[in-house]
């Protein structure tokens, strides 16, 4: 009898003492930072000297005196509609005509994915010599070609900036794109193109009617994940503007490339050491990000997933 | 019911994707992390009574072990064990640090108690954050007792805090000039010799004047300094004054006057277009698009004989017009909370001030401190030249910048928005670089608006 309880009792705590670790890990990285970020938030702290609590004013001054808080979340959010946009229709289709190949499929797959396992610090490199209006290689092609006689300010205009890092974004993810689409796509049963098939269904129509309807629940995942990611946006303008040298330009031309994260790191580390400061600014980022989840889930979900 | 319960299933799991991809993305916010930490020891064997120090009689038995973060890491493997010729008991741990992480690894090691080092360095691009993070100790207390006016004069602005103690040493000295390329000098200017440059050089309108004819002879294919970027540094230098007082930030006053002269120069046509530590900046020099560089004596290693490396004898050094200015430059400080101070100002002594130290460092590296005494001392050092002088055709680089350019370099003191401002005019310049229709007046308001913009504690004016 007494054995009888001390097993049920035993088997109560074992559950409890396997997920401990994780659980202890996750309250001491993740809980406790993001719990301590709060009350930091509702301080002025440089990191070294005495906190001083000043309640919302971090807020207050973040939404009130802060023109560069809404020009980076403008920035964010227009870099955002750039790139996600063209990785939606581009990844798709490529991985429609991938899923479609005959021959040479995984070598398709593996080219285009390489970018997105590629080092941050590497396609800022690239990225900026490439655009580097003297002797990047493609003023240097545009000049040859004859397609302009003036060599491009491609870095220092604040439109030409901005295509750079959304042509980043793209180039970086779409294989990423891709492979989701192509998992999407190997998912859909093959009889169901059978049936579209005997029905007299070919090509773009059946790309339209069935394919794309049949991953909706995909573009869903990847719509909402890039607007999660896409608010975080930092390391390709941080790279591009020299992060890998010692003459870091923050912001880009007339602050163009400056983003929300790129801001929050700058206030906090680079030219301020404000940390309740940037703590305030990851705090409405958060708040940002959920209102943008929640809307991006609704305008990508249909009516049928939402009732 | 159900389709109310997943509903809110759905709307949950997407808030908690949310909740720990944001998590994860500001684990990562920092932008370079640590990008080589190499711990090494001194060889020294001696390890006893690590973390504290001994008041024995001789100073110089004191054993203790002292951290050190540098990024010179080859001046540190020649100097450390010259130091413990010295000081054989104390131990010298030094950490490899850039200097771009330098100063949010060191915000990160005191707020989280872990490493902190004693001996802490400030490159010119962070100087004036630390400084007021108030976590340096005043070199004029004791222990050190050390005396500002063995600084060289125009260093005393430079090492002080906020509060006006001086809280640190200078690592060498860095006035600058500007480096320039004899065969270009020769063949536009004239001539190649210093003194006559200087004499033809006087200020900045006599060099915009013979920019433009340079420009000419050349059918623009040569301008006299590489960008807006460059000019500016000297321009900048020449006319420090205290514009930054407490939370107010006088920029009319300070940069009126300066950026005038820097969109004279522009509008001459007489700058190029690079910008700076570009690659094509760097490969300027090799090409010979532009004949003067500024330099100060670090330069001359790190700058023209590294991006110009088969240019041995073809490079001068002379002062700009309108006299010398500093760039760059490190300062060196001992940690406030440091346990074992006397040990660490030994090291910063033996290493930056004492004779025997510099002069090891001077004839090995041509490191030049920032001590009057040692320009007092070692004539005959300084006669006998350093490493780059054949690179400059036989010029004496060390005596050059001290006799002529230092006397009249002025410093400007050292303040948390100092890099602010640097950060802005970083942005600024490309973009006066590119657009000929913003003038003078326009920059100064956009360089205003900026540096209010990231400075909101301060009232810019």
């Amino acid at each position: 009898m007494r054995r009888g309880k001390l097993f049920r009792n035993q088997a109560t705590v074992w559950p409890y003492l396997f997920a401990l670790p994780f659980v202890l890990a996750y309250a001491v990285f993740q809980l406790f930072p993001v719990g301590y970020s709060f009350v930091l938030s509702l301080h002025d702290w440089n990191g070294i000297g005495e906190k001083t609590f000043i309640g919302l004013r971090n807020y207050v001054d973040l939404f009130t005196k802060d023109p560069l808080f809404y020009k980076s979340l403008f920035n964010t959010i227009i870099l955002m509609l750039m790139s996600l946009p063209v990785m939606i229709i581009l990844g798709l289709l490529m991985a429609y005509m991938t899923f479609n190949l005959l021959k040479g499929r995984r070598f398709v797959q593996t080219v285009n994915f390489l970018p997105y396992i590629t080092t941050p610090v590497a396609i800022g490199f690239l990225f900026s010599f490439m655009f580097d209006w003297q002797t990047g290689t493609v003023n240097e092609l545009l000049v040859r070609l004859g397609w302009t006689e003036e060599k491009i300010y491609w870095l220092q205009d604040p439109f030409t900036s901005r295509i750079v890092i959304a042509l980043m974004i793209v180039w970086r993810n779409l294989g990423y794109f891709m492979t989701i689409y192509l998992a999407g796509m190997t998912a859909i049963p093959q009889d169901v193109y059978e049936a579209a098939k005997m029905d007299g269904s070919t090509g773009f129509h059946t790309f339209r009617k069935i394919t794309m309807p049949l991953l909706r629940n995909i573009t869903v995942f990847l719509v909402v994940t890039s607007v999660i990611n896409g608010l975080q946006l930092f390391d390709e303008p941080k790279l591009l503007y020299g992060g890998w040298s010692g003459s870091a330009q923050v912001g880009g031309p007339e602050n163009a490339a400056l983003t929300v994260i790129w801001k929050f790191v700058d206030d906090s580390f680079i030219s301020n050491t404000q940390f309740g400061y940037g703590s305030a600014i990851a705090y409405a980022l958060f708040m940002i990000i959920i209102v943008f989840s929640i809307a991006s889930y609704r305008l990508t979900s249909g009516k049928g997933d939402r009732t | 019911m159900q389709q109310t319960t997943k509903k809110w299933l759905v709307t949950a799991l997407v808030l908690m994707l949310a909740v720990t991809l944001f998590a994860a993305c500001s684990g990562n916010s920092n932008p370079t992390g640590n990008q080589q930490q190499n711990q090494g020891n001194s060889g020294n064997t001696n390890t006893n009574g690590e973390g504290g120090s001994n008041d024995s009689a001789d100073p110089k038995q004191m054993t203790a072990t002292i951290k050190v973060w540098d990024w010179d890491e080859t001046f540190l493997q020649e100097m450390i064990p010259e130091f413990n010729k010295v000081y054989p008991n104390i131990t010298v741990e030094y950490t490899i640090v850039n200097p771009n992480d330098y100063l949010q690894k060191l915000q990160s090691g005191i707020a989280s108690g872990s490493d902190v080092p004693d001996v802490i360095l400030g490159e010119s691009a962070y100087r004036g954050q630390l400084f007021s993070l108030g976590v340096l100790d005043s070199l004029e207390q004791a222990p050190y007792n050390f005396d500002r006016s063995d600084l060289l004069d125009y260093l005393v602005p430079l090492m002080s805090s906020p509060e006006g103690e001086i809280v640190g040493v200078d690592q060498q000295i860095a006035p600058a000039g500007f480096a320039y390329r004899r065969d270009l000098a020769l063949e536009y200017i004239g001539t190649d010799d210093p003194a006559e440059l200087e004499t033809l050089l006087p200020d900045w309108a006599s060099f915009i004047e013979i920019g433009k004819q340079v420009k000419e002879k050349s059918g623009d294919a040569v301008t006299m300094l590489p960008g807006v970027g460059d000019a500016f540094i000297a321009i900048r230098g020449q006319t420090g004054s205290e514009y930054i007082v407490g939370d107010d930030i006088d920029m009319t006053a300070r940069y009126t006057e300066p950026l005038q002269t820097l969109f004279e120069l522009r509008d001459a046509g007489i700058l190029g277009k690079h910008e700076l530590w570009t690659p094509s900046w760097s490969a300027s020099m090799a090409s010979g698009e532009n004949i003067f560089y500024p330099m100060a004596p670090w330069g001359a290693k790190w700058h023209v004989a590294a991006n110009d490396p088969d240019g041995s004898g073809r490079w001068g050094l002379v002062k700009a017009p309108g006299g010398g200015f500093t760039r760059g430059g490190t300062s060196i400080s001992i940690y406030k909370d440091s346990k074992v101070k006397e040990a660490a100002w030994a090291y910063v002594d033996f290493m930056y001030l004492s004779d025997e130290g510099t002069k090891i460092s001077y004839d090995k590296f041509g490191f030049t401190p920032g001590i009057k005494s040692f320009y007092e001392n070692n004539t005959d050092l300084i006669e006998a030249g350093s490493e780059y002088d054949e690179f400059f055709g036989g010029q004496n680089l060390t005596k050059y910048f001290i006799e002529k350019i230092v006397p009249d370099v002025t410093g400007e003191p050292q303040s948390k928005y100092e890099s602010i401002v640097d950060g802005v005019f970083m942005t600024l310049y490309p973009l006066w670089t590119k657009d000929m229709e913003i003038d003078a007046a326009k920059a100064l308001e956009q360089f205003k608006t900026d540096v209010q913009n990231k400075s909101r504690s301060a009232k810019v004016k």
